[in-house]
């Protein structure tokens, strides 16, 4: 597509994600119209503006974030280790924030929210600093091999230390099952507020350097060739990639599909230029997270968890694309 | 190379008589060479522990082990995808999903019908991601895309089970997902044979043609390769090793995807002899996980697909960490 069209199609979908948002608020158990939502966001203390600004907002600003960040984070990995494999869980982060999460509800005692968000955030930080420094060791520093290949070793094993834990503990079995599923349920403003400003922060920088990922996605030899410093380059998209997926995590627990499929989706349909892939995929994952968060409430007013529905309402549209988009086969 | 071979060959014997002597019955060394051997003197307890309970499990146990690595070897061939494993063909998800509609899902099932489910339900997946791919022909993205894509689906089917479902059978669908050699008996092993021996051969006959997947389709159809065939065989051959080897214990992960890579750093990356090599540290990573799992707190028993990456993912990271220097 020419860039012409994909500059004029930014706004579009940016206006189609705010009007979703503004349904997203209207949907629920005591009937608020639209405008009602709208005006009760800055003022009103009636029991409508209360249920937007206590339990809607946060809800949707949470969708939109977690969809955003790991949209954008999953673009990313896939560049920095040119593998259409690679997602945020990749880095180790999932794993070290469901098993950051499992010892403070096993050992730890703690079972407020936002506690564990904290647990989750630090967890992730940490798993996927160590899968940097085993990845980048040795002469040839970070390739993508022994960056995929180290998160492997981490991940896995994290993984499994948890699911020992949860096997042997039915009480925090039972209190994480609903988490590790991925949830936006029962939100508190304050804390998606406190984690949010990370994932803004890492969007706009890998947007400021978008350029830089399209280099990274066509190999060292080209990104070379174009005088990038893959060392510095490489660590500054794994520290991109970690806040982003460490504050989606915080958030909604451990995501798999948006940071996998979205960026898929989106270079089907536009091509790869990371230049419009980044702006796409941020747009595109909290359209995607927040109409299947927003969905099933809306359709049969059952809250499924956002992990869940997800691949419910993505994975039919992503198999099509993947079916009807993909080359040819040579004869 | 030749020491490669024999410290290979060593640490499976020693796996084996290892797994076949620890237990909450200690046995010692001599005891089970004569149990094995058949010899008189033996008391009778020791031989029932060590032929009847522990070898059909050690048995199994290297089975499945080699089976998944297998599996892992060509998939990683066939996707050119170090991440690729079995389960990017869709046997995990569709053999999830069959277990946790068995297990939780359906009343009217006994969980005899956990084994066949599972195969059929993986077998199943598999055919419907190479259907869905196939468009005049299979490229290696549009499985992978299509596996992720189908994988999700499944996966959420049975992660909706999961949650909504009633919490104690649900944990008994985890305890089976996360794969366990519990209940080995001689007939999963010779089932697992009968499936799994001619699909391995069949890789391992194919390992000429698996190196030159490498270099790409257009490469291999120069030099002559029916490049769809191949793919599809193998992807056949990989689907039937994984899946039976899920239905006799379980999904068990890490060991498709982390064996291979151990046996490319121990052999190299010729398939002829990166397969054999794959199917006995394979082998070897499930004995010593089972053996670990049942010994870490007795008399409980952990799963043992719990226990693989808990012994292989430190061993992976120490091959990582020690070629480090190595051009990859």
């Amino acid at each position: 597509m020419s860039s012409a069209r994909l500059s004029a199609g930014l706004l579009p979908l940016a206006l189609v994600v705010s009007a979703v948002a503004v349904w997203a608020l209207t949907v629920g158990a005591s009937e608020i119209s639209a405008m009602q939502a709208l005006g009760s966001l800055w003022s009103g203390d009636d029991r409508a503006a209360t249920v937007i600004r206590a339990v809607r907002l946060p809800r949707v600003i949470a969708a939109l974030g977690v969809g955003a960040a790991l949209a954008v984070a999953g673009a990313i990995m896939q560049a920095v280790t040119r593998n259409p494999m690679a997602e945020p869980g990749i880095l180790g982060v999932n794993a070290g924030a469901s098993f950051a999460v499992v010892l403070a509800l096993a050992f730890g005692g703690v079972t407020a929210a936002h506690a564990l968000a904290w647990f989750a955030f630090a967890g992730a930080g940490a798993a996927s600093v160590l899968v940097y420094a085993l990845g980048s060791a040795g002469r040839s520093g970070a390739t993508p091999v022994k960056l995929v290949l180290s998160g492997v070793v981490v991940a896995s094993f994290l993984a499994s230390v948890t699911l020992a834990i949860l096997l042997i503990d039915a009480q925090t079995f039972d209190a994480v099952r609903l988490w590790t599923a991925g949830s936006l349920r029962g939100r508190q403003l304050h804390d998606v507020l406190a984690v949010l400003p990370y994932a803004i922060g890492a969007i706009a920088v890998a947007l400021a350097i978008r350029t830089q990922f399209t280099s990274m996605s066509l190999g060292a030899e080209v990104a070379r060739g174009l005088g990038q410093n893959q060392a510095v380059w490489r660590a500054i998209s794994v520290l991109i990639v970690a806040l982003l997926a460490g504050s989606a995590v915080a958030m909604a627990g451990p995501v798999a599909f948006v940071g996998l499929v979205v960026p898929h989706m989106v270079r089907l349909c536009i091509g790869p230029d990371y230049g419009w892939l980044l702006p796409y995929s941020a747009l595109a994952g909290a359209l995607l997270t927040l109409v299947a968060d927003t969905l099933p409430r809306a359709a049969w007013g059952t809250d499924v968890p956002v992990g869940i529905s997800l691949a419910l309402v993505g994975a039919p549209v992503f198999i099509w694309l993947a079916r009807s988009r993909t080359g040819a086969v040579p004869a | 190379m030749r020491l490669v071979w024999i410290a290979l060959a060593l640490a499976l014997t020693g796996a084996t008589i290892a797994s076949l002597a620890a237990g909450d019955q200690q046995v010692p060394l001599g005891t089970v060479l004569g149990a094995l051997t058949g010899d008189e003197s033996v008391p009778a307890t020791a031989r029932i522990i060590v032929v009847d309970l522990r070898l059909p499990r050690a048995v199994l146990g290297a089975l499945v082990g080699a089976a998944l690595a297998v599996a892992g070897t060509a998939t990683q061939a066939i996707m050119r995808n170090p991440l690729a494993e079995p389960g990017i063909l869709g046997i995990n998800a569709g053999a999830a999903l069959a277990a946790m509609l068995v297990i939780v899902g359906l009343p009217g099932l006994t969980e005899a019908w956990l084994p066949w489910m599972s195969f059929a339900g993986a077998l199943l997946m598999s055919a419907a991601i190479y259907a869905l791919a196939w468009r005049s022909g299979t490229t290696s993205l549009r499985i992978i895309l299509i596996g992720i894509g189908l994988g999700a689906l499944a996966g959420a089917a049975a992660s909706w089970i999961s949650v909504f479902g009633p919490v104690a059978e649900v944990q008994r669908a985890m305890l089976w997902l996360a794969g366990s050699l519990q209940d080995s008996r001689w007939i999963k092993a010779q089932w697992l044979l009968i499936w799994g021996l001619p699909a391995a051969l069949a890789i391992w006959l194919m390992a000429r043609e698996l190196d030159l997947v490498a270099f790409g389709d257009t490469v291999a159809r120069g030099l002559g390769q029916p490049v769809q065939r191949v793919r599809g065989l193998a992807i056949f051959c990989a689907a039937t090793l994984a899946g039976a080897a899920v239905a006799a214990a379980g999904p068990i992960a890490f060991v498709g995807l982390a064996a291979p890579h151990i046996a490319r750093r121990l052999v190299g990356r010729s398939h002829a002899a990166l397969v054999p090599a794959s199917a006995i540290v394979g082998a070897i990573l499930l004995l010593l996980a089972d053996l670990a799992a049942r010994r870490a707190m007795p008399p409980a028993q952990l799963p043992a697909g719990v226990a693989v990456a808990l012994i292989g993912a430190p061993f992976f990271g120490y091959l990582l960490w020690r070629k480090r220097n190595d051009a990859v």
